[in-house]
């Protein structure tokens, strides 16, 4: 190409191009749901932010996409130019000055922004709730203040009032968890030795799930449980009923069952009930549970007889299975398990054993 | 592995003088390139010193442990004088390499041999320490780093000494003339340089 | 025969392997009785598991060892150690004449690199292929094919042998064949170091893939071997922590000899602001390699001493710390995303000057932003840790430094920009991976940007969007840049030329297969799926048979690959000289080159892109006068002939 073509003339038609490519990228990017619901006040900033670094992003890898396919087009070697050589040009501070500045300013102003956020999300505020929440393999423990400062109150099933401020203390038993709402947007690891919080406020009511996100070994996947949203009123029976049982010296409620009583159903119990799930370990054909974590069920417990099998789940330690590890199976059935929970999964296994 | 390279650096060049191996290439720097090579590998071996004292800086500050643990003691006499027996390794060191350098073959044989013993004794008396200092690498953590820093420590002392013991062998066998000292000159760096770390260890496990 | 067990080589290796095992076996077996533990022969009832594990953790160390020795790693140094005479450096340990020559310790850098290249490949199709499996398990939601235990270890091999046996050892293996040519040395400056440092390779490599193998199966606790759950989980863990640390060893063997090699061997003539930047490249990964990679040798040391001799590093109940594994881990694994990168980059300027015919843009700018990505590289290692728990003040800085990183490597991206800008373009197979290179880095490193900026990473982090990140960076960005390298001088290490049209459809199928694959991910991501999990709800399903689907069209895109050099090395056609019209001086010699690289040393004049500038050369093959006019004629010597003399 002539030595007088100074390549500006290129730059409009980039540009048009660019411009037309970053509009349908940020329209597309805008228009995918990325997120989970949004059930937290946290959730709303956080969101924001996630827009705001599409909207940033997507014109930067638009630019370098365009110049390269705009590149390979105008500029691709044409018979006879295969001895050619292109300009001989070094380099132009002034180009390189403006591309050093123009991403540093950028990023500074991201930073800010999301040091701001970040601000925003984390601030604690007045007369917060606390739950302490401790993490175990392979299973969630929620410990609600008792009355009067009294003896604390367990839950395996995690209820928050809607609208009120929490504040979540993360401590684990064993090894690293990790303590995540996704429809909250907030996670933050379970250490040994050392208590860690964040901070939520809950706005919608409804049932979340709460996911384990850090890989804690083999019962990783199935560390799942449920959040429970509800309102404040629902929320204070719900705390009324834990105190009452827990001054009846009942155990508190777990299961099904969220507010405990009636005696459950043995199948649900095993396939969904407990949790986390025995189905999610264990292969039960007959609660229709293909877990593969635990020993399968339906071989291991013939000729089990109720004591063991009643064992087996308040004291798993007790006997290990060949070919398993202890402590995988979690421990603390024993406290997030009605007794008369656990009597009717006994005799439902020793009942599906036997046939 | 490592080290042992650096020392057989020191004869590429004797090779390269029989004209068997690759024609001479181009030295484009004023340094040697085994006294380099020492040197990176030197720069690695603070690294690995540098996150144990990392790990000892997790355990004894940010834990906020007491140190060391309750009702133990450091040994600050032992210590003490062991690290001037391992000082004063690192003079007959440089003793027995000026010695090469001059051609004085008592004096590098005597230097050599001396130095290997006072790290044999440091290693020793490093161990007969463990014997009666009271408290296990599995009672609690400041146990296990005060053994992990001190032990790592004395792993290098044992490299060290096997350098040395190499290096005393060729010097009883002759090797080493005032031209071609480098098998002297590369273990010694790397002695000097566990001498100077045992000071540092010596200083933030006994004495702060 | 017993002449050929003495000999080094592979089966002298097989036998102190098993010689390495025994002798583990005697050494637990005192220790045990000195502490008073039952061993298996005292008549203590039943097998013991305790001594099991015990004979292999020591046994994996040893017969590390011990296969070192048996191959013949340290017989020069035994010999010189004991003071006996060292056999001369002669021909028999250079260069390679059959295919037998790379099965056994070789001295000679250009063999040292294809053994390096070759191996790495090897144990990328074995990580590839447990990719497939996981792939296979995501299908569907529930469990397909292994268990819980079966997936965590497959995730983890994956991982482990990508990084540390694939990406690393790789970029090592072609500096290795490259830059002692680029830089005019005939050899590195310690070819038995670098023979040592290869053959640990392997070592750390079958380590790791026959951990299954172990008693409980593999590692399963990701290539972060996080504690404390590391020291808990069965025996299979220290086959990646020991593993770990032969792979260490032989990187920082290497870094150190480049280092060496690059500051003392330079031709005549050759300044650093004349090095190519490949060189420069590599100069700056091995400070990082020098400098990080003890610390996760050390991480790994602690992980052992916990578990092996009951230590409390991470034993919060007695004191430990958990954090601190993860500060030490990072401030390894951090820049050893840099390490995997870098090299990359030098590749990239090296293949792009040359197919755009024309000079690098801001060639200063480009060596500075390398160093200035080390200097950045150390301060950042804790945006790996913002949901950690640990002291949150430490966020802040972290996000500020880890987001400037984009600074120094932008500068890189826009100055190749500039570079294509009005270039002559040979759009072939290996500008075509450049060029996707450009495109597909640039969206990894931008997701790397939005990771950054922490509220988000609390939201996503241990999410697929993550595995997203990962595998853009890794495969869009150093995989990318690999294949390129790999075309580019396959013709330079085989003497061969590759099939150009199987090149071209192993790239598009690699294009489009890797964005279905992982540009998905993004979005199950962020909608909330975590990472290293065999089992998943059902509102991912869809986008994870999309995503397997995929992921299978690509592992058939790397046979291709696989085909295509195989077959362009028994049968290509011959390569001449210099088939790319490129400055450097590895390509001024025979294809392939001179068994000493050089016959004579050649004399450095310019810089090294000086394309369309007229008369422009980089190296001279005569002895140069004092001052050698810049613009002397070009390429002194035809580059075909010393290959003639040679042949
Ligand atoms: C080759 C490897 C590689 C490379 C080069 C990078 C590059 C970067 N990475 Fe990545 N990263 C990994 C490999 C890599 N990463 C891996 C393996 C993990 C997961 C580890 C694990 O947990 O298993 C990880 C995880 C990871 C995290 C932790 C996420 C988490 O676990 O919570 C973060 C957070 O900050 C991060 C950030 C970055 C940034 C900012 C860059 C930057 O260097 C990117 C800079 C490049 C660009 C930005 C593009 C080009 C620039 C321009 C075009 C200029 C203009 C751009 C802007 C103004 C934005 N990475
Ligand atoms: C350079 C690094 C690299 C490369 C190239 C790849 C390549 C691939 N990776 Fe990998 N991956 C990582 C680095 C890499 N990965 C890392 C660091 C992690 C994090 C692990 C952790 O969480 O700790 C990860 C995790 C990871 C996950 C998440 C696992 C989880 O968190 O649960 C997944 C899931 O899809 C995945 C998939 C793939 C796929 C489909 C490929 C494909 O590109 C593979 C393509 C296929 C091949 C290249 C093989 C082709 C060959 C054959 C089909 C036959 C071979 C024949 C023989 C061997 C005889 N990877
Ligand atoms: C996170 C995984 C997991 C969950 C959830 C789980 N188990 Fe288990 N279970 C195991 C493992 C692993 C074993 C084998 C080790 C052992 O015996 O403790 C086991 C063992 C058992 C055994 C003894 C089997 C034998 O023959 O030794 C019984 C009975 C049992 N579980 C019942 C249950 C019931 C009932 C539930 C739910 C209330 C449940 N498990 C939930 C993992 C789990
Ligand atoms: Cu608990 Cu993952
Ligand atoms: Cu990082």
């Amino acid at each position: 190409m002539g030595e007088q073509d100074s390549g500006r003339k290129h730059l409009l038609p980039l540009l048009a191009i660019g411009a037309i490519a970053s509009a349908c990228g940020i329209g597309l990017g805008l228009l995918i749901n990325w997120f989970p619901i949004a059930a937290s006040e946290e959730a709303k900033p956080i969101d924001t932010l996630w827009d705001v670094l599409l909207i940033v992003s997507v014109p930067i890898f638009v630019m370098v996409q365009t110049i390269v396919l705009y590149s390979v087009w105008r500029w691709r070697m044409k018979p006879g130019q295969e001895l050619e050589d292109g300009p001989p040009i070094h380099g132009n501070t002034r180009l390189e000055v403006i591309w050093t500045a123009a991403p540093a300013i950028i990023l500074v102003a991201l930073c800010s922004y999301a040091y701001a956020v970040l601000h925003d999300i984390e601030k604690a505020e007045a007369n917060e709730m606390k739950v302490r929440v401790v993490g175990e393999q392979f299973t969630w423990t929620f410990f609600y203040p008792g009355s009067g400062g009294g003896k604390e109150l367990a839950s395996s099933q995690l209820y928050l009032p809607k609208g009120k401020a929490i504040r979540f203390d993360v401590q684990s038993k064993d090894v690293l968890h990790d303590f995540w709402v996704p429809a909250f947007r907030q996670k933050i690891d379970a250490v040994p030795g050392i208590t860690t919080h964040i901070r939520v406020r809950p706005i919608k009511t409804g049932t979340f799930p709460v996911v384990c996100a850090e890989l804690c070994g083999l019962g990783h996947s199935v560390m799942r449980q449920s959040a429970h949203v509800v309102s404040p009123g629902a929320f204070d029976k719900w705390l009324a009923d834990m105190k009452a049982k827990a001054a009846g010296g009942g155990k508190p409620a777990g299961g099904a069952a969220g507010g405990g009583g009636a005696a459950p159903d043995a199948k649900t119990l095993f396939a969904s009930g407990a949790s986390p799930a025995c189905g999610s370990c264990h292969t039960l054909a007959d609660a229709g549970a293909n877990g593969t974590v635990g020993p399968n069920l339906d071989k291991v417990l013939k000729g089990k007889n109720a004591a063991f099998i009643q064992q087996s789940i308040e004291d798993p330690g007790a006997q290990i299975e060949k070919g398993f590890q202890d402590g995988i199976m979690p421990t603390n059935y024993k406290d997030t398990l009605q007794p008369e929970e656990i009597k009717a999964l006994t005799d439902y296994l020793v009942k599906v054993a036997s046939k | 592995m490592e080290a042992a390279s650096a020392t057989h650096g020191a004869d590429v060049g004797v090779h390269d003088e029989h004209g068997h191996g690759p024609p001479e290439a181009h030295r484009s720097s004023r340094v040697e390139p085994q006294l380099l090579g020492m040197l990176l590998f030197i720069i690695s071996e603070v690294m690995v010193f540098g996150a144990f004292f990392t790990a000892y800086f997790f355990i004894r500050v940010v834990n906020g442990d007491q140190w060391p643990a309750g009702g133990t003691e450091l040994p600050k006499l032992v210590a003490l004088v062991n690290t001037c027996i391992l000082l004063s390794s690192s003079l007959t060191m440089h003793w027995a390499l000026e010695s090469a350098k001059s051609g004085n073959r008592f004096g590098l044989k005597a230097g050599i041999f001396t130095t290997f013993g006072l790290g044999a004794t440091f290693l020793f008396i490093q161990i007969n320490e463990y014997w009666h200092i009271g408290f296990a690498p599995q009672d609690h953590a400041q146990g296990s780093i005060f053994y992990g820093l001190t032990g790592l420590h004395g792993a290098h002392v044992a490299i060290g000494l096997t350098l040395l013991a190499m290096t005393t062998v060729r010097a009883f066998r002759g090797h080493f003339t005032p031209e071609q000292h480098r098998g002297v000159e590369v273990p010694g760096i790397y002695w000097h340089f566990v001498d100077i770390m045992w000071v540092i260890v010596f200083t933030t496990v006994y004495i702060l | 025969m017993a002449a050929r067990l003495r000999a080094p080589g592979l089966i002298r290796a097989g036998l102190f392997v098993v010689l390495g095992v025994l002798v583990a076996a005697v050494i637990v077996t005192i220790a045990r009785a000195a502490y008073g533990f039952s061993n298996p022969f005292d008549g203590a009832d039943g097998w013991d598991v305790k001594f099991q594990d015990a004979v292999l953790t020591v046994g994996l160390i040893s017969s590390g060892l011990f296969f070192l020795v048996g191959i013949g790693g340290f017989d020069y140094w035994f010999y010189w150690a004991s003071g006996k005479p060292t056999r001369p450096e002669d021909h028999s340990s250079h260069g390679a004449t059959s295919w037998k020559d790379y099965f056994r310790v070789n001295t000679d850098h250009k063999v040292i690199g294809i053994q390096y290249v070759c191996t790495s490949f090897f144990f990328m199709l074995v990580g590839g292929l447990l990719a497939m499996l996981i792939r296979a398990e995501l299908a569907a939601p529930g469990s397909q094919f292994v268990d819980a235990n079966a997936y965590n270890g497959l995730f983890s091999v994956h991982a482990s042998l990508m990084i540390f046996l694939f990406i690393i050892p790789v970029f090592a293996g072609l500096a290795n064949f490259v830059i002692p040519l680029m830089i005019g040395a005939p050899d590195m400056a310690f070819p038995r170091l670098n023979a040592l440092s290869f053959w640990m390779l392997p070592v750390g490599g079958i380590m790791m893939a026959a951990s299954f193998l172990a008693p409980g199966g593999s590692f399963s606790t990701g290539w972060t071997a996080y504690a404390p759950l590391s020291t808990e989980v069965p025996i299979g863990q220290l086959f990646f922590t020991i593993g770990v640390q032969f792979a260490g060893a032989s990187s920082i063997a290497t870094a150190l000899n480049f280092l060496v090699t690059i500051i003392t061997m330079r031709a005549p003539g050759m300044s650093f602001w004349r090095m190519p930047l490949l060189v420069w490249a590599n100069f700056s990964t091995s400070l990082l390699v020098v400098i990080a990679t003890p610390f996760v040798a050390s991480s790994q040391f602690f992980v052992l001493l916990d578990y092996a001799l009951g230590f409390n590093f991470f034993q919060a109940s007695k004191g430990g710390d958990v954090l601190m594994y993860q500060h030490v881990f990072w401030f390894y694994s951090h820049p050893a995303v840099y390490i995997m990168m870098l090299p990359g980059f030098g590749i990239v300027s090296e293949i792009l000057a040359v197919k755009a015919r024309k000079p690098i843009f801001g060639y200063r700018m480009m060596a500075f932003s390398l160093l200035a990505i080390v200097l950045l590289g150390f301060t950042v290692w804790a945006h790996h840790m913002f949901v950690s728990g640990m002291q949150s003040w430490i966020r802040i800085p972290m996000m500020v430094t880890t987001a400037i990183i984009a600074v120094p490597t932008g500068i890189k991206i826009f100055s190749w920009l500039a570079t294509l800008w009005r270039g002559v373009l040979h759009v072939d197979t290996p500008m075509l991976f450049v060029l996707g290179f450009l495109t597909m880095f640039t969206l990894g490193g931008i997701s790397g940007v939005m990771l950054a900026m922490v509220p988000l990473t609390i939201h996503v982090s241990d999410t697929y969007f993550i595995v997203a990140h990962i595998h853009y960076v890794l495969f869009g960005g150093s995989l990318f840049t690999i294949y390129a390298g790999v075309y580019y001088w396959f013709p330079k290490m085989t003497g061969r030329m590759f099939d150009e049209k199987l090149g071209k459809l192993h790239f598009w199928l690699t294009f489009v297969g890797f964005n279905a694959t992982f540009a998905p991910m993004h979005v199950i991501g962020v909608q909330g799926m975590p990472r290293r999990v065999a089992d998943y709800p059902e509102q991912f399903a869809s986008w994870n048979l999309f995503i397997s689907i995929a992921s299978f069209g690509l592992g058939l895109s790397t046979l291709v690959f696989v085909y295509n050099m195989v077959s362009s090395w028994r049968g290509g056609a011959r390569a001449e000289a210099n088939p790319w019209r490129s400055l450097t001086l590895e390509w001024q010699v025979s294809s392939p080159p001179p068994i000493f690289n050089f016959d004579n040393v050649p004399t450095v004049v310019g810089g090294p892109y000086e394309y369309g500038v007229p008369g422009a050369v980089h190296g001279i093959f005569r002895p140069a006068e004092e001052d050698v006019p810049t613009e002397a004629e070009p390429q002194a010597v035809p580059a075909g002939e010393s290959g003639r003399r040679d042949e």
